[in-house]
């Protein structure tokens, strides 16, 4: 029995002002990613907004994409 | 005789006229002078971290406003970490715990930013149930290599 104690729960996050890039793992969609990355699902527009060039759709995201995540405005 | 004298007179006539209607070709313009052009400022190649500070709590330029490293249990700790240059890099923050001479693995995060000059990436950490008290240390990699290690105290 280990000693040390349990930080299987710690959550953590991440944000810069740099463009960040964030590759689409399966079952990801854009509010799930705006979620994790500004900590607010309805934020997906920006990254929408950001990723135009390569998005057609908010709903077809796949899996290996790389998606530039903006500074939050 | 006098005939050719004549002809060479005009001749050297005519040749004088010539000489006086045209016009002395213009001294070339003098060379400019030369202007200092100031050498562009070297643009670093690659993402190098600068700084790396910690707090509570950041702003909107993702460092922290009041550095610290000593916490409470129930914070949210954050790790500012400073870049220079431009280009693409991964940056890792790998959080660990130490007690008694063991370590023990608390998070791991890891950011691609692609910034473009000097840039500022926060991360950070909360635990629910709150920390336990004791020595902990956050270590920054870019790209792979160990960039810097800040230790920090719960108490």
């Amino acid at each position: 029995m280990s000693d040390m104690p349990d930080f299987s729960n710690v959550q953590s996050g991440s944000s810069s002002t740099a463009n960040k890039v964030y590759e689409v793992k399966a079952g990801d969609s854009l509010s799930k990613i705006a979620k994790h990355e500004y900590g607010d699902a309805s934020k997906w527009p920006q990254i929408f907004e950001a990723n135009k060039d390569i998005l057609k759709d908010p709903n077809k995201i796949y899996p290996g994409q790389k998606l530039k995540i903006p500074p939050l405005a | 005789m006098q005939s050719r004298i004549r002809h060479l007179v005009l001749v050297a006539t005519v040749a004088a006229l010539a000489a006086c209607g045209k016009k002395e070709p213009p001294p070339p313009p003098p060379a400019p002078a030369p202007v200092a052009v100031p050498a562009p400022a070297p643009v670093p190649v690659g993402v190098t971290l600068s700084a790396v500070s910690l707090g509570k709590a950041v702003g909107a330029d993702k460092k922290v406003s009041a550095a610290t490293e000593v916490f409470a249990k129930g914070d949210t700790i954050h790790a500012s970490i400073d870049t220079t240059g431009a280009g693409s890099a991964t940056v890792v923050a790998k959080w660990s715990y130490t007690k008694d001479g063991k370590t023990a693995a608390v998070k791991e995060e890891s950011a691609t930013i692609t910034p473009t000059g000097p840039a500022t990436t926060e991360f950070h950490i909360s635990k629910p149930d709150g920390w336990p008290t004791g020595d902990y240390k956050v270590e920054i990699l870019v790209n792979g290599t160990s960039a810097a290690t800040k230790s920090f105290k719960v108490q």
